[in-house]
């Protein structure tokens, strides 16, 4: 009996004993089992779709099966996956989103054990109205939620309030007051101000004499030289890029299993410092990003910038043979530009229509179509005769060696063979016996374990030198020299950004770190072509389908570029081939698209952003959400009047800083408390106090460090790495974090502390560092022990602590008073009060000035911006 | 959940909360004078953010403890005998299509070098490598047929920690903590504890709490010194200096509330340093193993460097459970060297399966003992898994390669029903094929027996409310039934 037999046998056997359910007597395809089938089955597996390429349409073709195997093998229900999928035997359980009855279930088991009869061919009952999934447009209503109307052409309301008419902001936010009752909080003392424009626009606390400076400043425009100042500071990019690379999802490794280090991410992490400090249009901004590779002129900077799309956590196995994967990968990108740039959950129409909002499937794969093109790149980044140049040296390197090695290797070849006989004879008999059984007398497991063996074992040349003949050895030593001194002729690296083009990621070259598939060879589809165009012919993107159910195996038709419907106002080109021919265009014309005057969404969604980050809630408290599962906005006028102004001001984020900081609702005290707000608005989301906020991680160590004289104020570069304690690296699985002493080294912005995906540096994780891996928005914000812990017992506190008192002991000299004055100056920008006087002094009565400055630093003033 | 700004939800729950507490704490005869035991005994009314919270229904369990063999342990060689291994040994393996393999080819079906021995009164089959767990096979309910979805080591991880092999989803541990809180506020609620030679595949990833606020995040206690990173302050710090620290933060940012009435937040972040104090009263207590008595540590393997490593963990998650911590996670298994410190057996499945479960058979039969004689055992789940099954076949003739389409994991206590198997894998182990249980169906298994509804716990995140078992997940009806 064979074993296919025996396992069926067995199978039956199981079956029978699993008392499945009585026979039905004398089962009809015609009368009982036809219907099922056409009802219930034909729809996905028929003519319009054949989803898992399985069509149940005939006989021969369920025989015949899909993409998992024959769906019928008649005589056996329970190898037959029709009956394992509808019976739960296997999932997902058929069909999708409904359950057969146990009566039907049972048809179709006795039926298939009958030996499945079968007469003629199978049609869907009930044609389907509805357009197919590819075409599927939207209803015109469905442009009526708000944030898919056009930006209404809004003036701020007339309050017949001289003060508070003046700003636009101010008028918006006064109006709603006025309408809902609220009394607006009194102006922040000008100490708190300074404060506050430093840690919003800087990340930084105020040196003492900047405060100084701000105070002493009567002349009515102090604030907006103020803020004008600090909007120059090249402080200001290292914090609002910060907020950007959130939404970018960035970090310098890749994820996953080997967590391996991405020694050029950081390029992005300065352009988009960079381009904040420059104040890049967001447009300009959105279109670098997305299809910089496509831009004229060229420039590194855009080279650069095309790592957006590409910082998603990354498996380590190739796409070329794990399709599976880019898919993902295409996903994540899709998130990220659906919930970053339009606050929309597009990803979630990855399977289906959106739930909630007008989203056809078709949208995503149209989105999709646009991006399929794109390929891993390593932009050289060095001037094209440059770039040619280190690309000719190194083919010439690799030319010399060639012969080389194929020289090596046949001299290696007989003694290679002796290793490996060597080698074979230390296993076990069976194993033995598989390999020296002549390849054509093998059983067939042995043919499997002796490729095993054969393909697996190797020899080394410190193997093989001790088995050679004199005049062999000395042959194969001056080769091994000779290809070692070529080695090291390769000319030095140039340069390289990690980004993106467009190319056919089916002949992806074999690079560092990628894997083969698990137990794969490349597989593809396409026989022919090209990892990159050279532009002799023009580029075509490789095809992409829409997928039924997302599944890759379930493809429909073919698919067009295209945006998402709800949002698109104007007919606009899906593609605008470069002149140079050697990518589609597709990103641009997204990019387009984007950034288009009538996209309801991305001026809106941006404005909406840098109002959260100003005001500690979003217009739209969620930021990424701008569907119906969304917040709806407190003040839509005054988004809407935002977002014309952004476009009007030629998307210059600066301004929109400028214009909402120089408001009275930005100046407000946050301290204030009123009854009857309390009672009509307790939750502040009409902004008549100012929301205190927590900062964040990064600021939160950027300000002990800024505190302690210990800022290290040098930008850019690679990523540094503050120590981490024994433990913790025990923790990692993969990559790299290297040691580096905790000193002015390392004392750099938090926005250069390495960023890894497996490891998140424990102290921001403490203070809510979101999860490096998807795209977010808005932060949480917890309070939980650990921070206390963290705050109170971590070394590197405790040593900026002590840095802190040494710096105001040589500032403040020998007095305990003059030392708690400059100690509160230097970390709250105040002089201490009475009582914290008398408390203080009568601390540094019989505690050290390090104690002093440690219990500073973990003040709720201290973390707190307000 | 009712408040209108979710990211902030955290202390404002509790409301209300004053300087006063720990004020009275930190005088001389509060906290700062009180010993470890009234001190940890006594657990705060509010402001922490792991407040006990009803669960849907009735639960089984109050508390999980997982046991996760990192690497891939094979289920052929463990509990779940293939005789047919024996008959067709050095043959193909007699599937359609293509043999999925991890690394290199297929080679053909190899028996298990292990002998199998029934136990207990059902009479359960536990090979020879587990002669210690076997002998409570009448406890530990064996589902045979779990399938996952990824022959990748980290991506199986992190469907098992969070039902999704990509990365950015909460974890287990996370979702019982948002969904149940604590039991105890001056302990963290989600612990985990990974082996001494490193953390298992895939890293802190395991115990993210993904989307969800940091605070549900897993714990790390380390199995050795300090079980919490900076729980302590250095020794250069004495403790009359940190208590003159407290009390000046205390009066400091009690003045600074006053003056700031309308934050509610100021006053949570106060009460924070209480619950650190606390924490770093109650933590070092919780996994102080010396306090237990010579037989308790000999039963646990303490006494034997094999198995005293994870002897150790076992015995912390007993403590910890003890004192109200809702989910304890160890690993045994660290990514020290892949193929010698992990059950990821490529090389020679016998070597590497005899050391390791040598390591832990002793520790885990010791805690269901223990666990078991102190009452906790019904309500505790302990759930013994791994991330992947391995191979029917070889990998060159000694070793086995991974396997997500069948795997085999225990569970115990919860009142589950021992001696019992769940589900079958085909002849050989290849591929799962009676009642396939997804990772899904276990996690809505987990937490069921936790007394929530799989479907109902939901977490609002990006529009759309996010479950655990996404829109997956059968309750396995054999261990749902007590």
């Amino acid at each position: 009996m064979s074993i296919r037999a025996k396992t069926h046998g067995l199978l039956l056997a199981a079956a029978t004993m699993g008392a499945l359910g009585a026979q039905t007597p004398g089962v009809s395809f015609e009368r009982d089992v036809k219907p099922v089938l056409e009802a219930r089955c034909l729809k996905c597996h028929g003519v319009k779709m054949q989803l898992g390429k399985l069509d149940l349409r005939t006989r021969e073709s369920a025989v015949a099966g899909g993409a998992h195997g024959p769906a019928l093998v008649p005589g056996d229900a329970q190898a037959s996956r029709l009956y394992r999928h509808v019976a739960g035997l296997e999932k997902p359980l058929m069909p999708m989103g409904g359950k057969l009855a146990a009566s039907e279930v049972a048809v179709l088991r006795d039926w298939l054990a009958q030996g499945a009869p079968w007469s003629g061919a199978l049609a869907e009952v009930e044609a389907r109205k509805e357009p197919e999934p590819e075409d599927r447009t939207i209803a015109p209503e469905a442009r009526q939620w708000w944030s898919f109307r056009p930006l209404r052409r809004q003036e701020p309301p007339k309050n017949g309030d001289a003060q508070w008419d003046a700003h636009p902001v101010d008028a918006f936010l006064f109006a709603k007051w006025r309408e809902q009752g609220l009394r607006h909080a009194p102006e922040a003392d000008r100490g708190t101000l300074v404060r506050r424009a430093y840690l919003d626009l800087t990340g930084l606390p105020p040196p003492p004499e900047q405060v100084r400076e701000f105070l002493a400043d009567r002349a009515p425009d102090a604030w907006e030289r103020l803020i004008d100042r600090l909007l120059a500071t090249p402080q200001y990019g290292e914090r609002w890029g910060r907020h950007w690379l959130d939404v970018a999802r960035y970090a310098d490794s890749n994820g996953y299993e080997h967590d391996f280090d991405r020694p050029n991410a950081w390029r992005y992490r300065d352009y988009v410092i960079e381009a904040f400090n420059r104040d890049t249009p967001y447009d300009v901004l959105l279109r670098e990003q997305i299809a910089g590779d496509e831009m004229e002129p060229a420039s590194n900077a855009r080279l650069i910038a095309t790592g957006f799309l590409r910082n998603y956590a990354k498996v380590g196995f190739r796409e070329k043979d794990n399709p599976q994967f880019r898919f993902d990968y295409l996903d994540d990108m899709i998130a990220t530009l659906g919930r970053g740039v339009l606050g929309l959950t597009v990803q979630c129409a990855r399977c289906h229509d959106h739930k909630f909002d007008p989203i056809p499937q078709r949208d995503y794969y149209a989105l999709q179509a646009s991006l399929w093109g794109y390929v891993e790149v390593d932009h050289p980044l060095a001037p094209k005769p440059e770039a040619d140049a280190y690309a000719a040296a190194m083919a010439a390197v690799e030319a010399k060696l060639k012969p080389l090695r194929e020289e090596l290797q046949m001299l290696e070849a007989p003694y290679a063979r002796q290793v490996r006989e060597k080698k074979y004879r230390a296993w076990p008999k069976h194993i033995q016996e598989a390999v020296f059984t002549p390849e054509e007398k093998r059983t067939p497991g042995q043919v499997l374990l002796a490729n095993q063996i054969i393909r697996t074992t190797g020899a080394s040349p410190s193997e093989m030198e001790p088995l050679m003949t004199p005049a062999d050895l000395a042959a194969r030593r001056a080769l091994a020299a000779r290809i070692a001194v070529l080695d090291k002729q390769r000319p030095a690296p140039i340069p390289v950004a990690m980004g993106i083009t467009d190319g056919d990621y089916r002949f992806t070259p074999d690079g560092a770190g990628d894997e083969p598939a698990p137990g794969k060879g490349v597989q593809r589809e396409a026989v022919e072509g090209a990892f990159l165009c050279d532009g002799t012919r023009p580029y075509e993107a490789p095809p992409s389908y829409f997928l039924h159910h997302g599944d890759m195996d379930s493809r429909g038709r073919p698919m067009r570029p295209g945006f998402v419907q709800v949002a698109t106002y104007s007919e606009m080109p899906v593609e605008m081939p470069p002149p140079h021919h050697r990518t589609s265009g597709r990103r641009t014309a997204l990019a387009n698209w984007l950034v288009a005057r009538d996209n309801p969404l991305t001026a809106r969604v941006m404005v909406n952003r840098i109002w959260h980050h100003h005001f500690g809630r979003g217009i739209v408290a969620t930021l990424d959400n701008f569907g119906k599962t969304g917040e709806p906005p407190t003040h839509p006028e005054l988004l809407d009047w935002l977002s014309r102004r952004f476009l009007d001001d030629g998307w210059s984020m600066k301004r929109m800083h400028k214009l909402l900081m120089s408001s009275r609702a930005y100046r407000l005290a946050s301290g204030f408390s009123d009854p009857e707000n309390e009672q009509r608005d307790a939750a502040n989301l009409f902004g008549w106090r100012f929301r205190a906020q927590r900062l964040e991680a990064e600021v939160v160590r950027d300000a002990i460090l800024a505190v302690a004289g210990s800022l290290n104020p040098a930008m850019g570069g690679p990523p540094v790495f503050p120590p981490l304690p024994e433990e913790t690296l025990k923790s990692m699985d993969k990559g790299i974090w290297r040691r580096q002493p905790d000193g002015p080294e390392t004392w750099r912005r938090s926005v250069y502390v390495y960023r890894k995906r497996g490891l998140p540096f424990p102290f921001f994780e403490v203070f809510d560092l979101p999860d490096q891996n998807i795209t977010c928005g808005r932060r949480n914000v917890s309070t939980v022990p650990t921070q206390a812990l963290t705050l109170l017992h971590n070394e590197f506190v405790i040593a900026q602590a002590g840095r802190l008192a040494a710096r105001v002991m040589a500032e403040a000299g020998p007095s305990p008073e003059a030392q708690l004055e400059r100690a509160y100056w230097l970390a709250l920008g105040r002089p201490p009060e009475a009582g914290e006087r008398a408390a203080g002094l009568s601390f540094l009565a019989s505690q050290p000035l390090a104690g002093l400055t440690h219990v500073l630093l973990n003040l709720n003033e201290f973390v707190y911006l307000r | 959940m009712a408040f209108t700004d979710r990211r902030r939800f955290l202390f404002e729950a509790g409301g209300g909360l004053s300087g006063v507490a720990l004020a009275c704490l930190l005088s001389e005869r509060g906290l700062l004078a009180a010993d470890d035991a009234s001190v940890c005994a006594n657990t705060p009314a509010d402001g922490s953010p792991f407040l006990p919270k009803q669960p849907h229904f009735a639960p089984r369990a109050k508390a999980v403890i997982s046991l996760f063999m990192s690497g891939g342990v094979s289920h052929m060689d463990t509990f779940d005998p293939k005789p047919a291994l024996e008959r067709y040994a050095g043959q193909p393996l007699p599937v359609k299509g293509e043999v999925v393999v991890r690394q290199g080819h297929p080679g053909p079906l190899m028996p298990s070098p292990f002998s199998f021995q029934r136990h207990g009164q059902s009479g359960l089959p536990v090979s020879e490598l587990f002669p210690c767990v076997g002998a409570h096979a009448d406890e530990l309910a064996v589902i045979r047929s779990v399938v996952g979805r990824s022959n990748d080591h980290v991506m199986a991880h992190y469907e098992l920690a969070s039902g999704t092999v990509r990365m950015g989803a909460p974890s287990v541990g996370s979702w019982v903590t948002y969904g149940l809180g604590s039991e105890n506020q001056n302990l963290p609620a989600f612990v985990v504890v990974y082996d001494a030679r490193g953390g298992p595949f895939g890293g802190p990833s395991n115990w993210s709490a993904g989307y969800m606020p940091a605070a549900f995040q897993g714990t790390v206690f380390r199995a050795s010194g300090d079980p919490i990173l900076d729980l302590r302050p250095p020794p250069s710090l004495g403790e009359e200096q940190m208590r003159a620290r407290l009390r000046l933060l205390e009066t400091l940012n009690r003045r600074d509330s006053e003056r700031n009435p309308a934050n509610s937040e100021l006053a949570a972040r106060i009460s924070s340093y209480e619950l650190a104090y606390r924490m770093q009263r109650c933590a070092p207590q919780a996994v102080a193993l010396e306090n237990e008595s010579p037989a308790v540590k000999k039963l646990y393997g303490l006494d034997n460097p094999v198995t005293g490593r994870f002897g150790r963990q076992c015995l912390m998650a007993r403590r910890l459970v003890e004192r109200g911590v809702r989910f304890v996670q160890l690993y045994h298994g660290g990514l020290g060297n892949q193929n010698t410190d992990t059950w990821d057996a490529h090389g020679n499945v016998k070597e590497n399966h005899t050391q390791h479960a040598a390591e832990v058979d002793v520790p885990m039969a010791g805690l269901l003992t223990d666990l078991r004689a102190r009452g906790l055992l019904d309500e505790t789940l302990v759930v013994w898994q791994s991330e992947f099954g391995r191979m029917p076949i070889s990998q060159r003739g000694l070793g086995r390669d991974h396997n997500p389409g069948a795997m085999s994991i225990w569970m115990a206590g919860a009142r589950i029903r021992g001696g019992q198997t769940i589900g079958a894998s085909d002849e050989f182990g290849y591929k799962a094929e009676q009642q396939i249980v997804t990772v899904h169906d276990l996690h809505a298994t987990i937490l069921h027996l936790l007394g929530m509804d799989h479907t109902r716990l939901t977490y609002a995140y990006q529009g759309r409310r996010m479950r655990l078992t996404d829109v997956y997940g059968e309750v396995i009806p054999q261990i749902a039934a007590a």
